[in-house]
């Protein structure tokens, strides 16, 4: 599903953000990211959805060479891939209902899919008596669960989450985890980049350790460290 | 993909209304110049329509009589082809005439109806080597006796003034209308820009989730072409209201002699609101497509 040759990716001034990283991801994996912070996480998810193109090696995402791809149909690349992020990205403006809603709109799928797709996903996190009120009135738990159900009401193949529960106490994260892991089980591959020792520890997935730009560690069943 | 019109009317009717000063701000310098050029076009027109015999060097015309027969005028003719004092000149039959007469006084029908091309005079338009004012009187005195010639008439020293003041003054108004309309650009570059900011969030949740390029970018290149289209709108209605009196300020042609009316008709005016249009679409087009693609990096 996802394919890493010889990527490497170094900034303007000079930081490298990821050095010489090889990487294979089936599907339906689940795979951590840990590391430092500026131990080229970020960057790796970045890369994946095209929004920074490495400057030597091949990513391969779902059989195509992102590479390869000309900016026209970056768009049609993402509409494979979900994004989760620590700061949620809703819009404050818009209803639960419209936030997810309006991931489906901008693509142009017709009002009878974002009819029957958006209350069904809103009922899969559980916020389907949430659906009219605005992110401000949620929870940060609420907020990050209406975020997933944006990158999943698309059913992309891929899931990317950047420190999802970074801003949430622990009890929450493990709501969004189950969450998660739920997603994970339909067959969607999930690649989290994480400080989280406890939810690694626990889940015991995959783990991929980045140090300063390279890959130190690639653990199946991995712990944090 | 096929965009959704309702979505693009509603993004764009609420980013018009979010940044409502600037954009009327636009509008209205929009309008201002479009005005301004309309305006110098009119005059440009009227002047034209005025002077219209007196155009290409034409210092005089030879009006023959309307009854002058064929060898008369053939006579002309050769006279004008031999002097080495005529650079070139022009025959005008009687059927010319009645269509110039026509396009002068087609805002009249009444005009056109009470003339036949009968009885018009054929005429010759004549261009002299020299123009300087006393040879031209000389020359155009010495066809005044020719049988079959009913009157030479000069072009005066204030068909030249009023051609000459009209040229420096649509000049002048041009090029503070493309001044203005150059600020017009920059202005709704401006909106867009702030439009763009004012929505950043959603440009962002928009390209992370695979809208494409022109989805985003639609939105805001209709704000900028309905800027310059409002703004175009305006200056026509305001040179609609404003012609009536433009016609009346300028002086009676009945003062000045040889000149026609300075009429504008309605399908040069047609023409000119037309142009406005889209110089107006164009320049709000064009203004949003540079801040489309310079800031929105998508």
């Amino acid at each position: 599903m996802i394919t890493l040759q010889n990527v490497t990716k170094t900034y303007k001034n000079s930081t490298v953000a990821l050095r010489d990283a090889n990487v294979e991801i089936a599907k339906g994996e689940f795979v951590f990211l840990v590391g430092a912070s500026g131990s080229g996480k970020s960057t790796f998810i970045r890369l994946l959805n095209k929004e920074e193109t490495p400057e030597k090696g091949h990513i391969y995402v779902a059989g195509k060479d992102i590479g390869q791809l000309s900016s026209w149909k970056v768009p049609f690349l993402r509409r494979n891939i979900g994004c989760v992020f620590q700061d949620f990205k809703l819009l404050p403006t818009k209803t639960v209902f419209e936030n997810v809603a309006f991931a489906l709109e901008v693509i142009g799928r017709p009002r009878s899919v974002v009819q029957t797709q958006v209350p069904a996903i809103l009922d899969l996190v559980g916020l389907g008596h949430k659906a009219a009120n605005f992110p401000d009135e949620l929870s940060g738990g609420e907020q990050q669960r209406v975020s997933v159900a944006r990158a999943f009401v698309n059913r992309p193949l891929i899931l990317l989450a950047d420190e999802p529960t970074g801003n949430l106490d622990p009890a929450t994260s493990v709501g969004i985890m189950r969450l998660l892991d739920r997603i994970n089980k339909t067959g969607t591959t999930v690649v989290m980049a994480t400080h989280d020792r406890g939810i690694v520890d626990t889940m015991r997935r995959r783990v991929i350790e980045l140090d300063r730009g390279s890959i130190v560690r690639d653990q199946a069943r991995g712990v944090y460290e | 993909m096929p965009i959704k019109v309702d979505y693009v009317v509603r993004e764009t009717t609420s980013n018009l209304g979010r940044n409502i000063s600037i954009t009327l701000a636009s509008v209205l310098t929009v309008a201002v110049s479009l005005a301004l050029v309309g305006a110098s076009l009119m005059l440009r027109t009227g002047v034209q329509n005025a002077t219209q015999r007196w155009q290409g060097g034409i210092e005089f015309v030879v009006y023959m009589n309307v009854g002058a027969n064929q060898d008369q005028i053939d006579a002309m003719a050769r006279e004008l082809g031999d002097s080495p004092e005529v650079k070139s000149f022009k025959y005008f039959d009687q059927q010319a005439s009645y269509e110039e007469f026509k396009r002068l006084f087609s805002d009249s029908p009444e005009m056109i109806d009470s003339v036949r091309a009968e009885d018009l005079p054929p005429s010759y338009r004549v261009e002299p080597v020299n123009k300087d004012a006393d040879s031209v009187e000389s020359l155009a005195s010495t066809f005044e006796q020719r049988p079959g010639v009913k009157q030479v008439v000069l072009a005066s020293q204030t068909i030249r003034l009023i051609q000459n003041l009209s040229r420096a003054l649509t000049l002048g108004i041009f090029v503070v209308a493309a001044i203005l309309l150059g600020a017009a650009g920059l202005l709704i570059l401006n909106t867009i820009r702030m439009a763009m900011f004012a929505r950043r969030r959603e440009i962002e949740v928009m390209k992370l989730v695979g809208a494409t390029n022109w989805f985003i970018r639609v939105p805001f290149m209709l704000e900028g072409l309905v800027q310059g289209l409002i703004g175009a709108l305006l200056a026509i209605g305001a040179l609609a209201l404003f012609q009536p009196f433009f016609e009346g300020w300028l002086p009676n042609p009945q003062e000045i002699p040889l000149v026609s009316g300075f009429t504008v008709s309605t399908a040069s005016l047609l023409g000119i609101y037309v142009l406005l249009g889209v110089v107006g679409a164009l320049v709000g087009t064009i203004g949003a497509g540079v801040a489309v693609t310079r800031f929105l990096d998508v």
